[in-house]
């Protein structure tokens, strides 16, 4: 038996750092998610209804940045030095990294944190704050330690993304005529995306954002910061969803005794991904006058598109646990699913996940569609939605997916499996109560992000049930979860407390069809990120281009940048004088 | 079923009772499944048209003069 601890000690070392990042911050970020259920609903009010915004823009950053991105720097680690089986070329570099993400991280959350003090501490001549959610649009203005934080953890990523690539390039060297492996594949392909579209989020916070909340710049323009965010902000949900991707085909076959079905059907999808990530932001923005309807409709017919890879990795994923069930005597149309190892919460977690994924496959065609948006813009129905997606087919795969891998980095068999069958078992229900809740009530016109949802002289009517049991749905899942959380982090805990013992092989999935199998083309990263920055060019660059004419690109005239125009007048002087001798 | 005695993430190798190649293997049970989602999907979609297209007015777009 050999574990990823006896193979990569080092590696081993920052992985395990990295996931008790993400745990800590899924720790602080559930314990906001039960606080905002209770309050919204009226249940229990503990915060006041402005610092409820405040605890909203530290869960959204804390979950869907922190814990998701911590986690998968970690896996794409494991990933990397797995497959290539090879080590990262020099681990202070990647302690390098990993500080930097802590780094801006801390510094983020620190600004969150210091909008709950009545008296917060003042900080280059401005108060401490930044209950600007987890969007940051503009006019919301946060602390500069905000903005700064935000864009020094992103270029951790980017540094850890280099990391990785550096590793695959000296892996390459030595075997030129091997295929690339597949979770080397997955993780590559990721982070291609991820660097272009995090661009977008970046120019938005360091060319934009920061001057502005600095007074270097006296304002914005809030719909080119806003598309610059979605420019990311679509992208980046693919980029907690593919870590989840690549377990499910990694793990989820070997797990169910099969293999899986398609390496080729799953490089096609993760090039899919790499193509069709970026240019669908703008359907978060239906909404938003200033962007013609044109070029809105040309994001969602890429939107559509992007349905096709989800909907492979539903076939191939689902085909590979049907191999290991049939090998293991299963048969018949549906019997065969008695044969999957449903005891094991590594495999029933992330199977659980997927199943409440194809729900959010519903309701993502509903947002997806421009129609049919308008009716569920900005509601309830929406937050519904995202907790399938990045809350459970994300969240639940990497928790159910940390049973696996706190083994494999500390060699410490898992404390209790019960534990953690029961856990998962209570996301799920916890989920389809809160999540089916919150979609219903986005049906009736309930808003989000507003800790009173309630209006005097007006009711929600529902053709069915009330606002009363809605709310009552969503305060169970809510607190379901938070039990749920707390098994987690216990279960965690305790087997990072425990004693060496026996743990699974580090290894993952055979394959039924083999890399043998696919297009040699589908490997050539260069050809895809060209046609991806095609895509991007032109789903983008019309919708930016009038975006400025119209607005500016610091808010109508030049008026927004009167402080920078007196130095640019000074270096103008100069040239000229300089030319004119 | 694994064995409870197994480590969680285990393979249930000792489980495996035949060896089924690319060849022998037919996901009919995959596409009984992905047909039952689709079916749902399409229900859910005439439920959607219902509720909140008939169930609502027109929705007025454009400007009112």
């Amino acid at each position: 038996m050999t574990s990823y601890i006896d193979q990569f000690p080092e590696e081993a070392r920052l992985v395990k750092a990295a996931m008790v990042s993400a745990f800590l911050a899924l720790a602080v970020g559930a314990t906001f998610g039960l606080l905002q259920v209770l309050h919204r609903t009226g249940m229990v009010r503990v915060l006041s209804s402005a610092d409820y915004y405040t605890a909203l823009t530290a869960h959204g950053v804390l979950l869907a940045l922190t814990f998701t991105i911590f986690f998968l720097v970690a896996l794409f680690t494991w990933g990397i030095t797995t497959s290539l089986d090879r080590n990262l070329p020099s681990m202070r570099f990647a302690w390098g990294w990993y500080g930097t993400m802590v780094v801006g991280a801390l510094m983020a959350v620190v600004a969150i944190f210091a909008g709950f003090l009545t008296e917060p501490p003042t900080l280059l001549g401005e108060e401490l704050s930044a209950s600007v959610l987890f969007t940051f649009y503009a006019p919301l203005q946060a602390h500069p330690l905000f903005y700064l934080g935000l864009a020094i953890f992103v270029i951790g990523t980017w540094i850890a993304g280099y990391d990785w690539f550096r590793t695959y390039w000296a892996w390459k060297r030595d075997n030129p005529d091997e295929r690339t492996p597949l979770p080397a594949f997955m993780a590559l392909t990721t982070m291609l995306f991820w660097w272009l579209s995090s661009a977008g989020v970046a120019i938005a916070i360091v060319v934009f954002l920061l001057p502005w909340s600095l007074g270097i710049v006296d304002s914005v323009n809030p719909l080119l910061t806003r598309t610059l965010f979605w420019f990311f902000g679509h992208a980046v949900v693919y980029f907690w969803l593919m870590p989840a991707y690549m377990l499910w085909y990694i793990l989820l076959p070997k797990l169910s005794g099969g293999k899986l079905f398609s390496d080729p059907l799953a490089r096609v999808v993760f090039v899919l991904f790499l193509l069709l990530s970026t240019p669908t932001g703008i359907h978060h923005q239906y909404m938003d006058p200033g962007i013609a309807e044109g070029f809105k409709f040309i994001v969602m017919v890429n939107t559509m598109f992007l349905l096709l890879p989800s909907l492979l990795t539903a076939f191939t994923v689902v085909a590979s646990m049907e191999h290991g069930a049939r090998q293991r005597g299963g048969t018949g149309k549906l019997r065969w699913l008695g044969k999957l190892p449903w005891r094991d919460p590594v495999f029933t977690g992330m199977a659980l996940s997927g199943l409440l994924f194809a729900a959010a496959g519903f309701s993502g065609m509903i947002n997806a569609g421009m129609n049919i948006n308008y009716l569920v813009h900005n509601t309830f129905w929406i937050v519904g939605h995202f907790h399938l997606t990045v809350g459970t087919a994300v969240a639940l795969t990497f928790m159910a997916g940390s049973y696996w891998f706190i083994p494999q980095v500390t060699g410490k068999p898992l404390w209790n499996r019960t534990a953690g069958l029961v856990q998962v078992l209570l996301w799920f229900l916890g989920m389809v109560f809160m999540s089916n809740a919150m979609h219903r009530a986005g049906l009736l016109g309930v808003p989000r992000r507003t800790a009173e949802p309630q209006y005097e002289n007006f009711a929600f009517e529902g053709a069915i049930g009330s606002v009363g049991e809605l709310d009552a749905q969503v305060v169970l899942g809510g607190t379901l979860l938070a039990i749920s959380t707390i098994i987690f982090l216990v279960t965690i805990v305790m087997t990072m407390l425990g004693d060496r013992g026996e743990v699974p092989d580090n290894s993952y999935a055979g394959t039924l069809s083999g890399p043998e199998h696919s297009p040699a083309i589908l490997d050539n990263l260069k050809l895809w990120t060209a046609i991806a920055l095609v895509l991007i060019v032109l789903a983008y660059s019309l919708p930016l281009a009038a975006i400025v004419q119209r607005g500016g690109l610091f808010g109508p005239g030049i008026d927004g940048i009167t402080r920078v125009l007196p130095p640019i007048d000074t270096i103008g002087g100069l040239v000229e004088w300089v030319v004119g001798r | 079923m694994s064995q409870p005695t197994d480590p969680p993430g285990t393979p249930p190798d000792s489980a495996i009772e035949r060896e089924l190649t690319h060849d022998e293997f037919d996901p009919i049970g995959t596409a009984v499944l992905i047909t039952l989602y689709f079916l749902i999907l399409v229900g859910m979609w005439l439920f959607t048209y219902f509720v909140e297209f008939l169930g609502n007015g027109p929705t007025v777009v454009g400007v009112i003069g």
